[in-house]
């Protein structure tokens, strides 16, 4: 029997004589392009334009001494800051469990991919991390736009019982049917966020809000969530302006700083990232919008502080009338166990951000912090799943994390308030707090009068 | 030569006749492409307005906002899809893709009217806009604003490949004529040039092309000869 050499089938093919040019040929080819040229595209030109690789890193299957918990979040792009404190926050507490045997005897660790903020890549991700990698659950997405079109890929793979935990938004596509019951939230919802700024500003007289939201998902979960505290109050929003996810702290914001001042609003509420905020906050002093401009948790309140502030020779001139709520206590709050364990095990282990991922852009700088409310975040969501996965025993299977999750009950993490989950309560925390700037650093809000009350 | 000048008429008229040909093949082919490119259009707009439509119907009661906006911002990438906007049965914006903000125009207009309209949106161009009841509007309405301009420019695309196409095929079908007539011609200038010589030498020398054809030329060439044979007779008689 013949066989052909490896990598080859039925060995090589004969050489092949190069097509011989003649000029008929020439000509008949050159009527042929002539002819085809204006239907160049429609025939498949555009077919030669190669598609970038979608951003998937393979790694071998998970070990049976290690439980993998994969996620796809933003580690690339103009939000990159947030999947990345996320990211240093969760690591630094894993470093700690893993050094001192992991749980139940497995290690934990995280398949991370890349998927920029943006919905497309983030479901093929989650495809990729639920049939290829078949991670143990999913943890730690980012954002809104992405969790509401990854929602619908656990519905379709249901049977599989893969749950998405602790997702950073607090958009309510996965608190409410038909995808709440793929999803466990730690934080409190953006609905709880606004409505707490809402009310906030009505009782210091501030009735007439404006909102300034990022046009999508995420954006309109904030939105909805102003117009139904405003509601309450006899309100509707008092003016809106938008821009497009992704924007650069570079671009200017003046058409949506012009707009909300044709409409005199007492304050401004942002549903927005970093970046764009930003940009708005620094648009809106300098176009003489002075008036408390509010921003949600999402918004990364350290790298949006960043932005505001470096190269300025008065850090403080654009960051006067900021006021961000939040969904931990204060990384400033040592009196708090989690945030003094927080603190301790950030300075051990100071996590670098991930270098075993493949980013959809790479090459992009970044300065990390050393506390944030986005890495503490990570960090009690860390720590909470690793309480989850040691209450599941030796062998630990998906079929037994819903009952997992309903037996933490009053569980102090040790950020004030308890964590209880139950079938109709699949958020573990409900309290928002509010911080200003003092300084380079956001501090716990104490006086709304004093600091933002009407002229 | 004065031949070619008799065939210059011909060619003048096959040249005609296939520009008239060409240029009412080409108005025809344009009015239907553009009208149907056109309807095309707004009728696949009209389906994703209707399709969004009844897609909404369960989100809108179950006031998932963040949702509708997820669900029309897929639409929008849609390449002649411009902008979406959501309208409840008050005219409240429940969700839409405007940036920096909602047009005033738009603001100004009947949210409940779903009438195909052209809008013209300063900073934005020129759209045509469909809409679709929600719910037969109890729920809301939406909109789909399409752009104009890209729909212009598909028109032209089209129309310029088939000019394109007509074009070559009024060169090729004039340059085949050009051929045709001088291949037709070249046997009577033969004949011309036969009876120039006959009509000065008196006589053929018999070894001329034109005398070996077996078509009419050949037989005109030949009666020509006889002809001029029989002249010289009656002079010599004489």
């Amino acid at each position: 029997m013949k066989h052909s050499k490896p990598g080859t089938f039925g060995g090589n093919p004969p050489p092949t004589a190069p097509p011989t040019i003649t000029r008929r040929s020439l000509i008949g080819s050159g009527l042929a392009a002539l002819v085809a040229a204006p239907w160049a595209e429609s025939l498949g030109a555009s077919q030669l334009l190669a598609r970038p690789a979608a951003p998937y890193v393979r790694r071998g299957l998970p070990q049976e001494d290690e439980l993998v918990l994969g996620v796809s979040a933003a580690f690339s792009g103009p939000s990159r800051g947030l999947g990345t404190e996320l990211y240093r926050g969760s690591m630094a507490y894993f470093n700690q469990v893993n050094e001192n045997g992991g749980v139940n005897g497995r290690r934990i660790v995280m398949k991370l991919l890349d998927d920029g903020y943006q919905p497309d890549p983030c479901v093929a991700n989650t495809i990729e991390l639920m049939q290829d990698e078949r991670v143990f659950l999913l943890f730690n997405y980012v954002g809104t736009p992405t969790v509401t079109r990854a929602l619908p890929v656990l519905k379709t793979f249901r049977d599989q019982q893969v749950f998405l935990f602790f997702p950073f938004t607090g958009a309510e596509p996965q608190r409410e049917p038909p995808y709440d019951e793929f999803a466990f939230n730690l934080r409190a919802s953006y609905r709880q966020e606004t409505a707490g700024l809402v009310d906030n500003f009505v009782n210091i007289g501030r009735r007439r809000v404006a909102v300034f939201y990022q046009n999508d998902a995420y954006g309109r979960s904030g939105w909805a969530g102003v117009r139904e505290a405003l509601a309450r109050h006899g309100q509707t929003i008092a003016g809106e302006a938008t821009y497009t996810r992704g924007t650069q702290f570079s671009a200017s914001m003046r058409g949506q700083v012009e707009i909300l001042l044709d409409r005199s609003p007492d304050a401004v509420i942002c549903i927005g990232a970093y970046q764009a905020c930003g940009a708005f906050a620094r648009d809106a002093v300098d176009l003489g919008l002075h008036i408390p401009v509010a921003n949600v948790s999402f918004v990364g309140s350290e790298n949006m502080l960043q932005l505001l502030q470096e190269g300025r020779s008065d850090p403080n001139s654009h960051t006067r009338w900021l006021v961000n709520s939040q969904v931990v206590p204060s990384y400033e709050d040592a009196s708090l166990p989690a945030v003094q364990e927080y603190r301790e095990l950030m300075a051990q282990y100071d996590p670098p951000p991930p270098n075993d991922v493949e980013r959809i852009t790479p090459n992009e700088p970044y300065e990390t912090f050393p506390q944030s409310f986005v890495s503490l975040e990570g960090f009690v969501n860390a720590k909470l799943i690793t309480e989850i996965i040691r209450r599941m025993g030796d062998d630990p299977q998906r079929s037994g994390i819903e009952e997992a999750v309903f037996n933490v009950r009053n569980y102090d993490l040790g950020v004030g308030d308890r964590v209880s989950f139950g079938t109709n309560r699949r958020q573990g925390l409900q309290r928002v707090y509010y911080s200003v700037v003092d300084g380079d650093r956001f501090v716990p809000l104490t006086d709304w009068e004093a600091s933002f009350g009407m002229p | 030569m004065r031949v070619h000048k008799l065939f210059r008429k011909t060619r003048f008229s096959f040249f005609a006749l296939f520009g008239v040909i060409v240029l009412s093949v080409s108005f025809l082919s344009i009015r239907t492409v553009s009208r149907e490119l056109e309807d095309e259009y707004v009728s696949n707009s009209r389906s994703i307005a209707k399709n969004i439509a009844d897609s909404s119907v369960d989100i809108l009661l179950n006031r998932n906002l963040a949702t509708l906006q997820s669900l029309i911002d897929q639409f929008v990438e849609i390449e002649s899809i411009r902008y979406i906007y959501i309208t409840s049965d008050t005219g409240e914006f429940l969700a839409h893709t405007f940036v920096p903000g909602i047009p005033d125009e738009i603001l100004a207009s009947d949210p409940a009217s779903t009438e195909t309209v052209d809008r013209s949106l300063p900073g934005m161009g020129e759209f045509i806009e469909v809409g679709s009841p929600i719910l037969s509007g109890v729920a809301g309405n939406v909109h789909v604003g399409m752009d104009e301009e890209l729909l212009r420019v598909k028109i032209q695309r089209a129309v310029g490949q088939q000019m394109y196409l007509f074009g070559i095929i009024l060169v090729i079908g004039t340059l085949l004529s050009f051929w045709f007539v001088s291949f037709s011609s070249r046997p009577l200038a033969d004949l011309m040039s036969f009876a120039v010589k006959l009509a000065g030498d008196g006589k053929a020398t018999g070894e001329e092309d034109v005398l070996g054809r077996d078509d009419e030329v050949g037989e005109l060439a030949r009666l020509f000869t006889h002809v001029a044979d029989g002249s010289e007779q009656d002079d010599e008689g004489r």
